[in-house]
Order: C-alpha cells, then structure tokens, then sequence
C-alpha cells in the first residue's frame, strides 16, 4: 500500500495530495527528494530511498508537473511505476493552470489504483510460475554482505538517509540487479562459499585487499599478504633480493636519512616567497565573442548513412519551423547520444555523461518544441542548465568566512588534504598557505606525511619559502597522533589555521583508508578536502566515491565526515579537456573550491562556472 | 587569385547598376523614403526610453524554506491553497494583489517572480536582476540563527549586485512566520544581519583590489555596517505567510509600483 502519493508543480505548488490514504510522513522525502536528487540532475534513475522509505517519480514535462509515490521500501510494491504513468495520463487530462483543488481527482485515483494493483497481481502470478528466485532475490538486496561479493556494485545501509549516498552507485543496483536476476543466481553460489571463506580468512586476521571480489582471489590472497603492505605499527621489512649478498645489518640503518638533530645548522634566511598576487584574488578574464555558440559546427563526425542523415536534418528543419507537438524519446536519442559523444571527447567519465543524459532526457520527454528552434539546440540548452546547475555549489565556499568563524570561537581551522598518490597534495597545500598568508590569516603545516621518503624535508622547504612554522615528528609515526598533536600545538601558538598534508593512498587500499578515517575521526577537521588531479579519467568516479564510502563505512562517532570540498589540481596540463572537474562534483557533491593550474605559488585559481561549462559543450 | 578578381569584377558592376538605379528613381521618392525610415527610428527610440523608466517587477527571494512560494500564493489568491515543496523553477504572475481585488478603480498590475532560494538555482536570480524594480528579501524569522549566515551571505550578494547599486533598487527585509510564538521580532534579525555583513565586509574585501567574489562593497569604511548605509533603500517589516498578515508587504510593493 502507498503511503502517499503527491501532484506537485515545478515551482512549488501542490496540486493534490490522495485524502485516502493521507498519513503523516517521517521526516520530509519531498523536500530531501527534490533536493539531493532532482535538483543534483539523478532524475534519471529509477527511485530514491529515503530512510524507511522508497520515492518514485515521474514528470510531465510539458505542463511542468511532478509525480511523487510513496511506499515503505520493505514492501517492494511492483506496480507503482504503471501507477505513476496512468495518474499522469488522466491527471494531464483535467489540469487546467488557473485551478488550484482538484478534489474530484480522488475517486479516479481510487479506481486507478484498484486497476493497476489487479494487474500487478496478474503479472506476478505469471511469473512467480517462472522465476521462484526472483523474490528471494529482491529481499536479497537488503543484506549487507551480498552487496561486498556482488560484482563490484555497492549499495549503503538500508537505515542511512542516501543523502550520504552521494558516492554509491545505488541506482545503479536497482537497475542491474532486476536485469541481471540470471546473472546474480550463479553467483549466488560462489557467494555462498565466498562467505564462510571470507569468515574463515577473517578470523585468522589476514588482511586481504578490501573488496573481496572474485572467489579465486581468496586462494592467492594468504599467499600474496606478504606482499600487501603491512599494517602501519609494523616496522617495514627490508625487501631481501636473491641476487644481492646478504644485507648487512648496518645497511639498514644507513638507508634512515631522517635528520634526528633537526635543522639547526641550517639558519640562513631564506628570502620570504613573496611572488605576487595568487590568482586566486585576480580577475578571470575570458573573451566575450566566443559566446556564440557554433550550432553549425557540430557536424557529426561519425560515418552513418548519409540517406538517413538527410532525411533526419530534412525533417528536424521543417519540424524546427512548425513547432512538432512533443519531443518523444526516439526524437530526443540521436541528440543526447551526440552530446553524449561529445562529453566523453573532453574527458568526462562515461557513467557520469551517461547519467546525465537520462536527466536531461527525463526533463524534456514530452514538452512541446518552441517553434523555430532545433531539437538539438533545445537538448543543448538542457544540458547547459543541467550542467551549470551541478557545478554551481550546494554550499558557501567562503573559506575566509568560515576562518573567521572559527577564529572568533579562538579554536584554529583546519583542512585535511587527501588524494590517491602523486595528485599535488603538497605543491597545492603549499599554494594554499601562501594564498591565506596574503590575506593575513596565520597558518601552520602539519607533515603528516609519514610514509613517503622526502615528504617531510618537501615540506619543511615550502614552510621556510614561506616563513610559516610547521609541525614534523619524522617518519614512521601515527599520522592521526602527529595531527592531534599538531593542532594542540595551534591552539597554543594561536595560529588561525592548520593544513594537514597526509600521505597519498590507493582508494582500494583497506588498512591506509582505516587508518585515513581514524586521522579524520579523531581530529575532526573543519574542511576535508580531496585532492584530484584534472588529468584522470574514469577513475575519477571510482577514487572519490570509494574514498566517502570508506569515510562513511569507518566512521566511529555519529557525525559521518564526508569530502567536503575538491582541489583540482594539473589543470594547465589539460587544454579543454575539463570533464574530469564535472565528473568529480557530479559523484560526490561536494563543490571545486580551488584549481591548481600550474607549480609556483601563484598559480590558484577558483573555478570559473560559465567558462567550464562553455568549455564542455563547445 | 583569380577567383578573387572575377568576384572583384561582379561587385563591381552590381554597384555600378545599382548606382544607375539610384539615379533613376525621382528624387522626390527616395527623400520620402528616407525620412520615413528616419521618422521611425526616431519613434522606436523614444517609445523605448520612455517604457524604460518603469518596470513593474518585483523579485521575491530568500533562502530554500523561508516561504516565498507560499508569500507568493497569499498574494495572489489570499490562500496558500495545500501547502508547497521546494521549488525547482520560478513562480511568475502578473496580477493585482488579492486583498485589492475589491477595490475600484485603475490599479497597475504587479508582476511578481518567486525566484527558488536553493543555492543551485542561484544563476536563476541573476537573470531577473536586470528587470526588477523592488527586491523582497524573505528571512524565516522561526529558524533564523541556524541560517543567519547563509541568509546574510545571499542577503549580502543581492546588495553588492551591479545592477541593485546602479538602479538603486530599494529592498525589503521581510521577517515571514511571524505567526508562530517562537519567532524572533524584526528589530533582532535586522540587528543580526546587520552584525554578518559586517563581518562579510571584513572578510570579503580583505586584502586584494580586484575582488572578484562581489561587484561592489557596500558601507562605510571605518564605521560598522548598518542598513542605513546603503544607498539603496532597506527597511526591514513582518509577515505570516500561512495566516496571510501580508500587508505590509503589500505596502511595501505598493510604494514602488
């Protein structure tokens, strides 16, 4: 049975709510709905879970109408898609935009829904003849230890608002999961074997790779631990080669170039970095006559047909003059497909441009083409609404504000930078401290940065460039202690913020995402902020949402810290390859708050939203 | 080359006719003809000038929550009619207020634009600025402090927009859920936002001549900011959306347009 099932106008109004069966909701799906979903361009998955409920929706585009069902998402109710379509079809019928109540919509809706119900009895009792699994396979989703050996799909805590969802591809199961129902049956049975393999391995704490994904990775996993990083505690072994004479002792110990007496020999002034403005604070300026979209130059550049080809530009010209009554979907495929094309050419991940085209295309379905205007250039417009509205941030990104805030509670601010290795996380910290020293505000480095041979010294270089103290304990520390101990310090010294540089690790990596979540949870950072270079491609989508499950999934205290905030970094090295920044926001939520476009200090720029997305769909 | 010269050749000789056919025609047609295309350009640009002067637009905005979508029903219908959600896209009207429908007489029509507070839908403001003659800026007077920054923020970068300071565009802080008992009186919110801004200012307009966040800064140096410093009009009044007390709202739009 439905909870509740809404009519609602795109800008805001509610037309009719179902008196029958009117009960009051937990919480407020509507607005979280609307909010983390349709407003984040996901209109183009199949429903949204909201804590002990599952939404669905459909919209009528040329009226500007939304649909909204309701159901307890234990129920797994089959025919509330059909419900939707045909409350649509009558509704669209009576709507008139001067009426406001629509009262007599009740008694349709009843015999609606009786019809639509009885017919969903039908088709699950001809099935449940079939397929007897498929039920079983449904309740199946639920369980939390399926989702680990199901091929690389993930889903979140039945319990959890998805909001925090944000990096799981939880619609992505939906669909997969009532596609690949054969599938999933086979590997019903290697799952079944993996879990008691999984428990035995578990108990004896071997430390495999996080994500157990295939059964025969379980026989190679004892043997290759040796090889998988050892858990931090553990000093690291010196790797033995065959070839080589046995290793002394003292070798050993020579290899250990950390300076135990500190720097005290080296006390030559540095000359402070004083290299100009950042970037940050100048004024971007990009050319003005480039704004004129070149329609004309979107020739396909694929080989089809060319009969077809005429025939489709032929009909689109004439239709452009006459104004067809509603864009269908087979109207709207070629042209999202293009543009489809056409994002994945400027480096955009393939599941994110994917995505983004069945919002665009839910959003357009049915609305009526204006008259003289293509449907190409109607999808285009879509799409850069769509586009500017997903890279215009959810939040304030007013890093001054909040320093100031937290200045007056006399506590200093801080920012953890995180990132897969190799991404700038040190060259870009550094260029956000001397970013916040030319607007005056004391910053201190924490060198967290325990692993990495050089990184300590890396940082000590760019503090006495700088002239800003930092705090260092060596190598082979407890990072999460080091950073406790480093903002202790801040808050005796009075510096106004701390930037925290942590060592690089693999988003697949278990013990160095633990031990990542620990240093998170234990300081409880102002800003967390990963750091993704601009260069990366598909990979984007797979370090950021792996990177907040793990946050999510370790996180100890009730107050789950997710990315708060992108560093983009390499972006000079890209021409108007600039996907990855959309992909990156796209997945996770979180806003660029800052661009790295080169390796002195200046070069830190804030993202430019207009320009970007002229950039994606040129 | 030579395609260059063969359409060097063409021009040519189409100039050369048609300067033949110029001179063919009386020269009494072709001054008619000409000060009749001048009479109507003239025309055109003064209607223009002259409609220019008074735009009839009055912009309702605010935080995602604050009730504006329901502010807007109440002044339309006098109801709010089965509640609202979110908005995804603006409300537009152009009507007489509903109170006013009684009234005789000539009344001018408002057109008002419930602009979405959801800061995604930010870019959507921008596009009405240009054309509005009064600003209403909604605050939920029940949850003000747990918003207070994010309502001066967006408060603050509706004031320092170029065409709010051009136009001098005058701007009406209307405290909305007056109705509910724990909701804070209008003079504590304008002091409160009063106190952010000021902080913005400090904050925003630190160190760097080219401030790219915000087209303008507002107030005076050295003094702490306070609505009178503006050179455009803030004042500051209630409301309650759901009970429908919209009257001073109702004055306030009715002092402009």
């Amino acid at each position: 049975m439905l909870e509740q099932l809404l009519i609602f106008t795109r800008g805001g109004l509610i037309l009719w709510t179902c008196k029958e069966i009117g009960n009051a909701l937990k919480g407020s799906p509507i607005d979280t709905l609307i909010r983390s979903c349709l407003l984040e361009e996901r209109s183009g998955e199949v429903s949204f879970n909201y804590g002990a409920y599952t939404l669905k929706w459909t919209f009528h585009n040329e009226l500007g109408l939304v649909f909204v069902a309701v159901y307890q998402k234990i129920l797994q109710l089959l025919y509330v898609d059909d419900l939707l379509s045909i409350v649509k079809q009558s509704f669209s019928e009576m709507y008139d935009p001067k009426r406001m109540r629509y009262d007599d919509f009740e008694e349709t809706f009843r015999q609606l829904s009786v019809e639509a119900e009885a017919r969903a009895e039908e088709m699950k009792r001809t099935k449940q003849v079939a397929k007897p699994l498929n039920g079983v396979k449904k309740q199946g989703q639920v369980s939390k230890e399926e989702t680990k050996k199901s091929n690389g799909e993930k889903k979140d805590d039945g319990d959890k608002v998805s909001v925090l969802s944000n990096g799981n591809h939880k619609m992505e199961d939906d669909v997969a999961n009532g596609k690949e129902n054969s599938a999933d049956n086979n590997n019903n049975n290697s799952v079944g074997v993996d879990v008691s393999k999984l428990a035995k391995l578990r108990s004896k704490g071997v430390r495999g790779r996080g994500g157990l994904r295939k059964a025969d990775s379980l026989g190679s996993n004892k043997g290759s631990s040796k090889v998988v990083e050892p858990p931090k505690k553990a000093t690291k072994k010196n790797r033995v080669w065959d070839d080589a004479a046995a290793a002394p002792k003292q070798e050993e110990e020579k290899l250990d170039f950390t300076d135990e007496n500190g720097d005290n020999g080296h006390v030559d002034v540095v000359a402070a970095a004083d290299q100009g403005e950042s970037m940050m604070d100048k004024e971007e300026v990009f050319s003005s006559d480039s704004e004129s979209e070149d329609d004309d130059d979107d020739e396909p550049r694929s080989d089809e047909k060319p009969e077809a080809k005429k025939k489709g530009w032929f009909s689109s010209v004439f239709q452009s003059i006459t104004g067809k009554a509603n864009l269908e979907r087979t109207d709207l495929e070629p042209a999202l497909k293009a543009l489809k094309e056409r994002l994945m050419t400027k480096n955009v991940a393939e599941e994110i441009a994917e995505k983004l085209c069945e919002s665009v295309e839910a959003s357009l379905e049915g609305k009526k083409l204006a008259s003289f205007t293509r449907i190409s250039s109607t999808v285009q417009g879509a799409m850069e609404d769509a586009l500017i509205r997903i890279l215009t941030p959810r939040r304030s990104i007013d890093i001054m504000r909040d320093v100031h805030a937290a200045k007056e509670q006399r506590r200093p601010y801080v920012v953890v930078f995180v990132g897969v290795n190799g991404v700038g996380k040190s060259t870009n910290l550094a260029k956000v401290a001397y970013w916040l020293q030319q607007h005056k505000v004391s910053v201190m480095m924490a060198a967290c940065d325990t692993f990495r041979s050089g990184a300590v010294e890396q940082l000590r270089t760019h503090a006495r460039r700088l002239q800003i103290p930092i705090f260092e304990k060596g190598y082979e520390k407890d990072p999460a202690v080091v950073a406790k101990e480093a903002i202790q310090e801040a808050t005796r010294n009075g510096s106004d913020v701390v930037l925290v540089d942590t060592a690089g690790r693999m988003q697949d990596n278990e013990p160095l995402m633990r031990a990542l979540s620990k240093l998170i949870n234990l300081n409880k950072p102002d800003l967390v902020l990963f750091v993704g270079e601009a260069l990366v491609g598909n990979d984007a989508v797979d370090q950021l949402s792996k990177f907040n499950q793990k946050l999510s999934d370790l996180s100890t205290s009730g107050n789950t810290r997710l990315i708060d905030g992108i560093l983009l970094t390499k972006f000079d090295t890209i021409d108007d390859k600039v996907g990855a920044a959309l992909s990156m926001v796209y997945i996770s939520g979180a806003p660029v708050m800052f661009v790295g476009c080169g390796q002195s200090y200046t070069d830190l720029k804030k993202l430019n939203v207009k320009a970007i997305v002229k950039t994606l769909l040129k | 080359m030579e395609n260059l010269e063969g359409l060097k050749l063409m021009a040519e000789q189409w100039s050369n006719q048609g300067i033949e056919y110029l001179q063919k025609i009386p020269p009494f047609q072709l001054y008619a003809a000409i000060g009749l295309l001048l009479l109507t350009t003239v025309l055109l640009l003064s209607f223009r000038l002259v409609r220019r002067t008074k735009s009839n637009t009055v912009l309702l905005s605010g935080l995602s929550g604050s009730g504006k979508t329901v502010l807007f029903y109440q002044l339309r219908d006098g109801s709010s009619h089965q509640g609202s959600v979110t908005s995804m896209e603006p409300n537009e009207g152009t009507f007489v207020f509903h109170s006013e429908h009684a009234k005789k007489g000539k009344i001018k029509h408002v057109h008002l634009v419930d602009v979405p507070g959801h800061s995604r839908l930010r870019p959507k403001l921008e596009e009405f600025l240009p054309q509005a003659a009064a600003i209403v800026f909604v605050v939920d007077a029940l949850e003000f402090l747990p918003n207070c920054r994010a309502a001066s923020e967006y408060l603050y970068d509706i004031l320092t927009n170029a065409n709010v300071v051009k136009k001098k565009i005058p701007v009406l802080l209307c405290c909305n859920k007056t109705d509910k008992l724990t909701a804070h009186t209008k003079e504590f919110i304008k002091k409160q936002m009063e106190k952010e801004i000021e902080k913005l200012r400090a904050s925003r307009s630190a160190v760097s001549t080219a401030d790219i966040a915000n087209d303008y800064t507002i107030g005076i140096e050295g003094e702490v900011f306070s609505f009178s410093h503006c050179c455009n009009r803030v004042t500051v009044a209630e409301a309650s959306g759901l009970n429908g007390e919209t009257v001073q709202v109702q004055d306030f739009i009715r002092e402009y347009i």
